[in-house]
């Protein structure tokens, strides 16, 4: 069981990613570099970064806060919002409702989007679909959500 | 019998026997063969995903004149004669429809097509509440309505866009592309559980014909890119939160990606614009001044308000007490992502707008904080 505040998750994550380009292929190539900010009570905030490139996830590595300034976007928030929807995704197989990673980040009281570059940030909804399919991996993926 | 030399590819080398007459009497030309002014012999490499429109662009091939000297469908790179016919063209500058990203987001936005058909889980389908359905038909009427204008704008200017810009003319080519499909899969919506296309007034028209009649592409670009598109951009990521299955839920996810590359397009055509020609900001303002008269006048037109505020709510019992709240949440949002792009595009607007920013609550640092970032322009 991985935790999913760990470098070694995401890694896990990304390899899934690179193994299945039967579900990635019909997506397209998508070319961005997301941070992932966990903000835990005790332990500071986690935050990892992700290289997407083409079909591939190229790049995993826990990063800073300067690092995560110069992503193409954020998405904050605390430990428990992600633990609940990486849970979500492992229960149906995929996120649904109002836990899809658009859903939580248009509403944005529990995982927000940020970034300084709108061009940077519309990269979230370009490549959408793909950053979806990246976290609905999870459900592959023996988790500890809690 | 002439003889011609294969340009710079192995100067010098003749060919002695060629005809200078066909099988039938006709005179015959091999200037081609002779050596053109044209650039032989670059190879470019294809990378990791194919050989892509960046891969190409190498040597002179790569260059795009700022003003083509040429008014025909001469491919850019080809050695030109000075006879080839005049198309009209009246959009000549580069600074008319350039944008520094366009190359990559045609490439993206081939990468990145999909099938309303096939790419949609129609079977997972299920009957959903009366109201609710009528909601979602109602939003599908209207998306199938709006979505072709980002169809019928590009088409009306790029038959006048100088053939040299051939990246941006593709590119438009590929959003005439995404706009049929949305138009395409928001009508299939609409009938395929049950419902069908409900009301269409006038609210919507006048949004419509403003970005239809814009007087420059420009300023067309202004309207429908970046106000408009951005505008049913945080429509489409609406739409995937209050999806009731996921097959809207897909819908509106792969209708975003698309939505925002037009917008990405039109941020940066703005930006472009405006770096290489500041005089231009003043045009593009001028629209703007009443392009968010009539968006408004849109968003807040009944139709639209009231089926997203019943989706947001998840039907018609907490409409007032959940739909509206949310819905005025996320228009500010939606402003806010507007300026914000508005600051990158190089036509800061918070100094301009009358969009009444105190009172929706919108943070002005935050938004004039995305002016900052800069894309070499070439």
């Amino acid at each position: 069981m991985t935790a999913v505040d760990s470098v070694a998750f995401f890694d896990r994550l990304a390899d899934w990613m690179n193994q299945h380009p039967e579900r990635f292929a019909p997506l397209g190539e998508a070319e961005m570099v997301v941070v992932v900010v966990m903000e835990r009570d005790d332990a500071g905030a986690f935050r990892v970064r992700l290289v997407f490139d083409g079909l591939s996830c190229t790049g995993v590595a826990e990063t800073d806060e300067a690092g995560a300034a110069a992503a193409d976007f954020r998405l904050e928030g605390p430990l428990e919002a992600w633990q609940q929807m990486f849970a979500d995704i492992g229960s149906h197989g995929h996120a649904i409702g109002e836990l899809t990673i658009n859903s939580l980040a248009l509403v944005g009281d529990r995982i927000a989007c940020r970034g300084d570059d709108p061009m940077g940030l519309d990269k979230f909804s370009r490549f959408n679909q793909t950053l979806q399919e990246f976290f609905d991996g999870s459900a592959a993926l023996a988790v500890t959500t809690g | 019998m002439v003889s011609a030399t294969l340009g710079s590819q192995t100067p010098g080398k003749v060919y002695p026997d060629l005809p200078d007459q066909s099988p039938l009497g006709a005179p015959l030309d091999w200037a081609w063969l002779r050596g053109t002014r044209s650039e032989w012999g670059i190879h470019p490499k294809p990378s990791a995903r194919g050989l892509t429109m960046m891969d190409i662009a190498v040597g002179s091939y790569a260059e795009v004149p700022e003003h083509p000297p040429h008014r025909s469908m001469a491919p850019r790179g080809a050695d030109v004669d000075d006879s080839t016919a005049d198309m009209g063209y009246i959009l000549n500058w580069k600074t008319d429809m350039w944008s520094a990203n366009v190359t990559e987001l045609y490439e993206e936005a081939v990468a990145r097509q999909w099938s309303a058909t096939r790419d949609i889980p129609w079977g997972e389908l299920h009957e959903l509440p009366s109201d609710v359905e009528h909601a979602m038909c109602q939003l599908c009427t209207l998306l199938t309505e709006v979505e072709m204008i980002a169809a019928d704008l590009p088409a009306k200017w790029m038959w006048r866009m100088n053939h040299d810009f051939i990246e941006a003319k593709m590119f438009l080519c590929t959003q005439i592309m995404d706009e049929a499909r949305h138009a395409e899969v928001f009508r299939k919506r609409a009938l395929a559980n049950g419902g069908g296309l409900l009301l269409s007034r006038s609210g919507p028209t006048s949004l419509l014909r403003t970005i239809i009649e814009a007087k420059t592409y420009t300023q067309a670009s202004a309207l429908m890119h970046l106000l408009g598109e951005g505008f049913v951009l945080d429509i489409f990521r609406m739409g995937e939160l209050i999806a009731p299955t996921d097959v809207e839920k897909r819908i509106f996810r792969m209708c975003m990606q698309d939505e925002a590359r037009h917008v990405a397009y039109g941020t940066m055509h703005l930006r472009y614009a405006v770096d290489h020609d500041p005089d231009v900001a003043e045009e593009i303002h001028a629209a703007l001044d009443h392009g968010e008269q009539v968006l408004i006048d849109f968003g807040t037109a009944p139709d639209v308000s009231t089926a997203l505020a019943l989706l947001l709510a998840g039907g018609a019992d907490q409409v007032e007490e959940k739909g509206f709240p949310l819905a005025t949440e996320l228009t500010k949002k939606q402003l806010t992502s507007y300026l914000a792009r508005c600051e990158r595009a190089g036509v800061g607007r918070l100094e301009r707008t009358t969009i009444p920013l105190d009172t929706l609550g919108i943070d002005v640092e935050q938004i004039r904080a995305a002016g900052g970032g800069q894309v070499a322009a070439r």
